[in-house]
């Protein structure tokens, strides 16, 4: 499977183009907001997307734990739309998550939209650590690497007189950024106060997700 | 006709205002009084300046006098333009206040007070001047069948702009509710004139329909400018007569110089100002200028204020501007109706002619251009081809439907399909667009819960909306004009117009570009405002609008052909046009009036074909998409196409040997769905049309979200709908808006089916001067916007290696 590598905290990172990360050396694969189950909470307010995120969500993840057979899957939060989200996952997908944990640890990181939310089989946390590595939601003031989601980066790229807007994985010397693996999700520019407020202005590194490549800039 | 004593129109109350007037009634006046008043739906044509307006309400103040003390709406009067209601409430005001007559009449728009709007409500007035979309909002409310039944009249203003597009299916849902509200109504249209009349009558006239006409004797004086100047071979900018055209502002008292886009509105107004040493005053008027700045250009130009005004469509329709004296086209006509209605901007006397004069930018526009002439002179106008009436303005209805109380699905079904556009309207349809508003209609039932609206129990064809906020979210999504995502631009506090996203997001700080006709500096954006100040650059972007593309008329583009092959009209032509063709003529073909024209040539390297069909932008961008499949079909290599409206040249590395065999109906059959699915031109309709069913809300001012993320959620939205349930009723509703709209794919369809015999193949040794125009356009490739990302992604990381790579062995 193509991958993009990427050097982050001295240690070796491949970004796929599903938007997922992995860490081989501790055969980790890593995923941000997801938000299984946006579709059903917009028609909460009336608004009718196609419900079929959730199905696509989870089918996305399968492939790649089929794939890549790793340890653990960490879930660096917002797994979940909302506690309405659970309506849509359906008993089949249950029965197949429960078969999946039978080889890989899911640790779900809570994020802000999932914070009170419990499904069976995954292993709750607000943060998680491995060895220098801090796994969480939104970043906190700590002197170890931090891996998180929560801003859905996206980078805006002029080039011969064209722009265009793409999901990216980013990161400082600090701080790693994934992009959200959901379907129905919008994206922030990495420019905008929001993101710079965390990870700065300047030496950023930024691999933006095309078709079926994670590009360098 | 002739006015004996005994008739009635004598007896007519503005009869006494019109002697004192000394004008006489015009004879389709006194018509379209006769058949209204015996009970018929009636469509007039009349050119401007015949009483129009007057035409509609001969009937309605006549009934209202009857019936003295007539209280609630009697008549309702539909106008296109806010702009043109105020205009109307003008002429109205005239009569009605001299005579002292008991009429009451008000506006109400978008622009109108929400406390105006409630007390009109309580207490309407006798006649009501109105837009459909407010139309739509006021069948919208609880009381509208109160508020309507005794509604006598509604009269459509323009008719002729409202038969073909999403506004004329609104507004015909909307009328037919009016008629089963108020079963006697009686429609009157009031159009200009237009080739196909039996069309307007059908989409409008129910009881015992007529047409009214009256022709304008006095032809316009339309020429072409005699340039000295070499005549441009492409491009469409006019620089080249820029001071001619200056000289003909300074002949005449008021000029409107009409062009066909904003940006060659922009582009001719600086270039006019560069060469203002007479000090003449002229001002730029564009549908994206602050309303205010084109209120005060529209002010002073009915006041005579200004010299000259550089304008776009936005002041073809509407206000009478009664001292203009010339017009002058810039760029091509594309259509007859287009032109006529340009032209007659000037000098609203019916028995004076309209000046015009036109400016064609390039060679092929020049034969447009004199083609045009010819057609005005026959009087032969372009037709307006109806359309069946689109998927999701039903949606919308139907939600405005349940807003005004529960509905019964079987009347409101027969009641949609008296709607001439939806005559053909499946009951299966018309139940999927009800599933769409109840839940999105899909067919993984995870809503049932979260309905919008919902079958009774007791009667499962009841249906009633779940509660009563959700009114709001309709009337905060009424109407079919979906606007591209603009931002403002602020010169300081005050604001100049509204600007493309698009066009901004590749703008970089220090930037300049012309807007509003003055050079502007772009600063910031903050919050969907652009903040700009002046500049003195003499470097500056225009701003780019897209779909300002207009389509060349299938009338002017059949007389363009037949022009093109009278060669005995040549020697009138200007030397270096008569030249041009006469080379053509000697080098390669003219093609004759039935003929297809395609020319094959090798040039640097490559393998050129050109054929020359006249079908428009439209047709011509699709056949060049669908000729790059069957080119690589078989095996051909092409490398690219650009398409105008007259032609399209496709190149490739092998020469084409087969064209004949790639060059017919097969084509289409074969390569159209692929052809829509990668050119995205179904996904970008499929926003409007989640826009207009109400799928997804608009946005609007004060809302966060910016245009750019509602394209890129619905973008979302159509690519996890195509995957799971590509029947869904609003992805066949955006596809036959493509196959209706984008593609314009009943003419491509009716010249494949007959190119085949008509192809006349001419193999040349290099390129042929009629050929030039096309390869001189030829300046991008053709790329998908997936393949364009994909493309701008690689090339820069390929700089950025290369970059690496010099670093390195440094």
């Amino acid at each position: 499977m193509y991958y993009q590598l990427i050097n982050f905290g001295n240690e070796e990172f491949h970004a796929y183009p599903n938007k997922s990360l992995y860490w081989k050396r501790l055969n980790t694969l890593i995923v941000s907001d997801l938000h299984i189950g946006k579709s059903i909470s917009y028609a909460k307010n009336k608004q009718f997307l196609p419900p079929y995120d959730t199905k696509e969500i989870l089918n996305k993840i399968f492939v790649s734990l089929d794939k890549i057979k790793p340890c653990n899957l960490i879930i660096v939060g917002d797994l979940l739309h909302d506690v309405f989200s659970t309506l849509s996952i359906k008993d089949q997908d249950y029965k197949n998550l429960s078969q999946y944990m039978k080889n890989t640890d899911f640790i779900w990181i809570k994020g802000n939209h999932d914070k009170n939310i419990q499904i069976e089989g995954f292993k709750n946390f607000t943060n998680y650590k491995i060895e220098k590595f801090l796994f969480t939601h939104i970043p906190i003031e700590t002197s170890l690497f931090q891996i998180c989601g929560h801003y859905h980066p996206k980078v805006k790229i002029s080039h011969r007189g064209k722009t265009i807007l793409k999901t990216c994985f980013v990161h400082n010397e600090k701080i790693f950024i994934l992009p959200s693996f959901g379907i129905l999700t919008g994206g922030l520019d990495i420019h905008s106060t929001q993101i710079s407020d965390v990870l700065g202005k300047n030496n950023l590194s930024i691999y933006p997700v095309g078709q079926d490549k994670v590009y360098k800039l | 006709m002739n006015i004996n004593k005994s008739n009635p129109i004598l007896l007519h109350p503005l009869n006494k205002w019109m002697k004192k007037k000394k004008w006489s009634w015009f004879p389709h006046q006194i018509e379209t009084f006769h058949h209204v008043r015996t009970g018929s739906d009636v469509v007039v044509f009349a050119p401007t300046g015949a009483g129009k307006t007057l035409t509609g309400f001969i009937n309605p103040i006549d009934d209202l006098i009857k019936l003295k003390k007539f209280k609630g709406l009697h008549t309702l009067y539909i106008s296109p333009l806010k702009s043109l209601a105020n205009d109307i409430v003008r002429n109205l005001e005239k009569p009605i206040k001299e005579l002292d007559l008991n009429i009451s009449f008000q506006v109400r728009t978008g622009d109108t007070t929400p406390y105006k709007k409630q007390k009109q409500k309580q207490k309407p007035p006798h006649i009501l001047i109105t837009t459909p979309e407010s139309l739509a909002l006021l069948n919208s409310y609880e009381n509208a069948k109160e508020f309507f039944h005794n509604l006598k009249y509604i009269i459509i203003d323009e008719i002729h702009t409202f038969l073909d597009n999403k506004r004329a299916d609104l507004l015909s849902l909307n009328i037919e509710r009016l008629q089963t509200f108020s079963p006697n109504l009686q429609r009157i249209g009031l159009s200009a004139t237009l080739k196909n009349k039996q069309d307007a009558k059908k989409w409008l006239c129910r009881k015992k329909p007529k047409i009214v006409s009256y022709e304008n004797s006095v032809l316009p004086k339309i020429k072409i400018l005699e340039s000295k100047e070499r005549i441009p071979w492409s491009g469409h900018m006019a620089t080249y007569s820029i001071n001619e055209i200056y000289k003909e502002i300074m002949k005449s008292k008021l000029t409107i110089i009409f062009v066909n886009t904003r940006a060659q509105a922009e582009y001719m107004f600086k270039n006019l100002w560069l060469i203002n040493k007479k000090k003449l005053k002229i001002a730029v008027h564009h549908g994206s200028l602050e309303k205010n700045l084109r209120l005060k250009v529209e002010n002073n130009l009915s006041k005579g204020l200004v010299d000259c005004v550089v304008a776009t469509s936005s002041l073809e329709l509407g206000l009478d501007y009664g001292d203009v004296e010339k017009i002058i086209q810039v760029g091509a006509p594309k259509g007859i109706n287009r032109l006529l209605q340009r032209v007659g901007r000037s000098n609203h006397n019916l028995n004076t002619p309209s000046k015009a004069i036109l400016v064609p930018t390039n060679r092929f526009e020049f034969i447009e251009a004199k083609a045009a002439i010819e057609e005005i002179k026959k009087n032969n106008l372009d037709k307006i081809d109806l359309k069946e009436g689109s998927f999701d303005v039903v949606a919308q209805h139907i939600f405005a439907t349940s807003c005004a109380g529960q509905f019964n699905l079987n009347n409101l079904y027969s009641e949609i399909i008296k709607a001439y556009p939806y005559k053909k309207l499946k009951l299966n349809d018309f139940k999927q667009l009800i599933n769409l508003i109840q839940d999105g209609g899909y067919v993984l039932k995870n809503y049932d819960q979260f309905k919008r609206i919902f079958q009774l129990r007791e009667n499962k064809n009841i249906y009633k909306l779940v509660h009563k906020r959700e009114t709001r979210k309709y009337r905060m999504n009424v109407g079919t004009i979906i606007e591209n995502p603009m931002l403002k631009i602020k010169l300081g506090t005050k604001t100049l117009g509204n600007i493309e996203e698009v066009f901004i997001q590749n703008l970089s700080q220090g930037d300049s570009f012309i807007f509003a006709g003055q050079v502007l500096e772009f600063q910031t954006m903050k919050n969907n405002l652009v903040q700009v100040k002046r500049s003195k650059s003499l470097i500056s972007k225009i701003p780019s609008y897209s779909g300002g593309r207009m389509p060349l008329s299938t009338n002017l583009a059949n007389s363009v052909r037949a022009l093109l092959a009278k060669s005995n009209m040549w020697d009138s032509y200007p030397e270096q046009i008569t030249s041009w063709l006469k080379r053509q003529k000697n080098i390669s073909k003219i093609p004759k009036k039935e003929e297809y024209l395609v020319e094959q040539f090798p040039r640097k390297k490559n393998f050129y074909t050109v054929i020359y069909t006249f079908a428009g932008w439209h047709a011509n961008q699709t056949l060049g998409f669908l000729l790059l499949r069957g080119f690589k079909e078989f095996n051909y290599k092409p490398l690219g196409f650009v398409a105008n409206d007259y032609a399209i040249v496709l190149w490739s590395l092998k020469e084409v040997k087969e064209i004949k065999k790639i060059l017919n109906l097969g084509l289409l059959d074969k390569h159209l769905d692929n052809y829509l699915e990668e050119t995205s031109i179904v996904k970008r309709l499929f926003r409007d049309n989640a826009i207009i069913s109400c799928l997804i809300e608009r946005r609007l001012p004060g809302m966060e979200k910016t245009g750019k993320q509602v394209l890129f959620s619905s973008d979302l939205i159509y690519t996890v709908l195509k995957k799971n349930e590509p029947d869904h009723i609003l992805l066949k509703s955006s596809y036959e808006d493509a196959k209706k709209n984008m593609i314009d794919y009943d003419r491509l369809r009716e010249i494949l089916k007959k190119i085949d015999k008509k192809i006349i193949l001419k193999k040349l040794t290099s390129i042929s001067p009629l050929a030039v125009p096309i390869i001189l356009e030829i300046n991008r490739e053709n790329l998908s916007k997936k393949e364009t990302d994909e493309y701008i992604l690689e090339d820069l990381e390929n700089e950025i290696l290369k970059e690496a790579n010099v670093l390195s062995t440094n």
